[in-house]
């Protein structure tokens, strides 16, 4: 019988590849094989802690089986596992992925007392009241009105924007930053661009001025072919 | 088969009970049967303002739990022949003395007897709250021009998007002052209506005759010559489907078409 669990070394490191074909029972008898040989082989040398990187194929592990999976690593004291990484997800990862990697247009008010939750990025035609919040996992580009709190990069993520006029919100959040805009008067007008500078501090800047504010956007929207 | 308006606004204080005992008087007025509902347990007034808490034998928590019929506990104001009923608030139990299915049941069992139903919601969004807005058809969102009541106000139309009637809100702007909102210190009719997206139902302005009024358990809807009874009285007429227009917002306040009348049969 060929082994369920083989091992082999890459460039990062060492990678335990899980035959997607063989039966549980048989890979993890074959991982523990692998695993009593090389604690045998490094008990010679200077034992050191090996992080392994698992991939599974085809196979989809579900959480079960993973953390059957890990406590056969925390048998042996200087193994564990890195990650776990395979060529499929499940369709509810997918369509998280699909959710956070498409423009949500949102058109709709949000009163006082109300949460609205977003993955991804957002076209905001609707109003926030006061005392109303909308959190984005994305990019927020407001063509609507906010008077309540806005948060772009929910919740730590300092690389998203917030696109547009906000002037008349009570608060703008971006990743863990905020402003109280009470506090501080920026001209705002439907080309402004609020991000976290390298300072980790909120700024304010233009639409033009985006290729030098986030680049990596700029590029996503298509710049680089018009510049 | 009668329709159940409750009547709420977040805030407290800004005119629930009194919209509740002169749109109830308005409409028996109009020659509809109306039966008022007091959910303000603990806190009971609409029987005051009505001036029918000498009357009063049973509570709403006793029909709820058994110890009385609803008709033992339903008040008749003697005023309005057999048109204008109360089912008072108890007041020595607290709110959760009573839940959302026996407010329903209660309701369900007064609509086919009644042409309105009034239920005066207590102030905030807890609880009683819910029970208020259980057995109601529709609400009647109550606020004044003021920021902090507007607020409330938004709040609570975003509970009844989530919590949906079978009708859409509607909306009754109270305690109006015609120079604060004719110089700007206020915000506006329009802009109230608008910020808030409910429908406008009418608009009351402030008047020390509706304090006087509800002292002596006389609802200002009886003066004839009251712009505030006359808002409430407008109020009315729209809910049993006339189109009334607004009153209209004047800088000096012009001595009504019924002060006219009356100054005229003075003279007389
Ligand atoms: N249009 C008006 N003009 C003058 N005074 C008013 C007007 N409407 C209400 N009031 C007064 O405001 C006070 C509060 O009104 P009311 O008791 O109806 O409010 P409420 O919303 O029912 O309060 P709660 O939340 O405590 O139940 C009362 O003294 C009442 O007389
Ligand atoms: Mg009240």
């Amino acid at each position: 019988m060929q082994d369920a669990a083989v091992l082999k070394g890459t460039k990062d490191g060492y990678e335990i590849i899980l035959d997607e074909n063989a039966n549980l029972k048989d890979i993890f008898s074959s991982l523990r094989k692998l695993l009593d040989n090389l604690k045998t082989q490094t008990a010679s040398t200077n034992p050191q802690t090996i992080a392994f990187d698992i991939y599974t194929g085809m196979r989809l592990w579900p959480a079960d089986d993973r953390s059957e999976l890990e406590k056969i690593f925390s048998d042996y004291s200087y193994f564990s596992v890195h990650k776990i990484t395979s060529d499929v997800i499940t369709k509810e990862e997918s369509n998280r992925i699909i959710e956070q990697s498409s423009v949500h247009i949102v058109d709709k008010v949000i009163r006082n007392g109300q949460e609205e939750h977003i993955q991804g990025d957002v076209l905001f035609l609707g109003t926030v009241h006061e005392g109303g919040k909308l959190f984005v996992g994305g990019n927020i580009f407001v063509l609507g009105n906010v008077e309540g709190i806005i948060q772009a990069g929910a919740p730590d993520l300092e690389d998203k924007m917030i696109i547009g006029d906000v002037h008349n919100a009570q608060q703008v959040r971006i990743g863990e930053q905020f402003e109280i805009l009470a506090d501080s008067k920026h001209e705002m007008n439907s080309g402004t661009v609020i991000y976290v500078n390298d300072l980790h501090v909120l700024d304010y800047g233009k639409v033009e001025d985006l290729k030098q504010i986030n680049p990596k956007f700029y590029n996503q929207i298509g710049g680089v072919i018009n510049g | 088969m009668g329709k159940a308006y409750v009547i709420t606004s977040g805030k407290g204080g800004v005119g629930k009970t009194t919209s509740s005992a002169n749109i109830g008087t308005a409409l028996a007025m109009l020659g509809k049967k109306v039966c008022l509902l007091d959910l303000d347990i603990g806190l009971r007034n609409l029987d005051v303002v009505l001036g029918l808490d000498n009357r009063i034998m049973y509570d709403i928590v006793d029909v709820a739990a058994g110890r009385a019929k609803l008709s033992q506990a339903l008040v008749k104001d003697k005023r309005f022949d057999d048109l204008l009923y109360l089912l008072p608030a108890a007041q020595n139990t607290d709110k959760t003395a009573l839940n959302e299915d026996q407010v329903r049941e209660i309701v369900d069992e007064l609509k086919p007897d009644f042409d309105f139903i009034l239920i005066d919601c207590p102030a905030g969004i807890e609880q009683g709250f819910m029970n208020a807005i259980a057995g109601a058809d529709s609400a009647i969102i109550v606020t004044t021009p003021e920021i902090s009541a507007v607020r409330d106000a938004d709040r609570v139309v975003g509970l009844l998007e989530q919590h949906p009637l079978q009708e859409q809100p509607h909306l009754i702007i109270n305690r109006i002052r015609q120079h604060m909102m004719k110089d700007g210190s206020v915000m506006d009719v329009d802009e109230i209506t608008h910020h808030l997206g409910v429908e406008l139902l009418g608009i009351v302005f402030d008047d020390d005759a509706v304090i006087t009024t509800s002292n002596n358990g006389e609802p200002v809807v009886l003066q004839a010559e009251n712009p505030a009874g006359q808002g409430y009285r407008d109020i009315a007429r729209r809910l049993v489907g006339e189109s009334v227009p607004l009153m209209e917002i004047k800088d000096e306040q012009q001595p009504s078409f019924w002060q006219k009348v009356t100054h005229w049969f003075r003279k007389g």
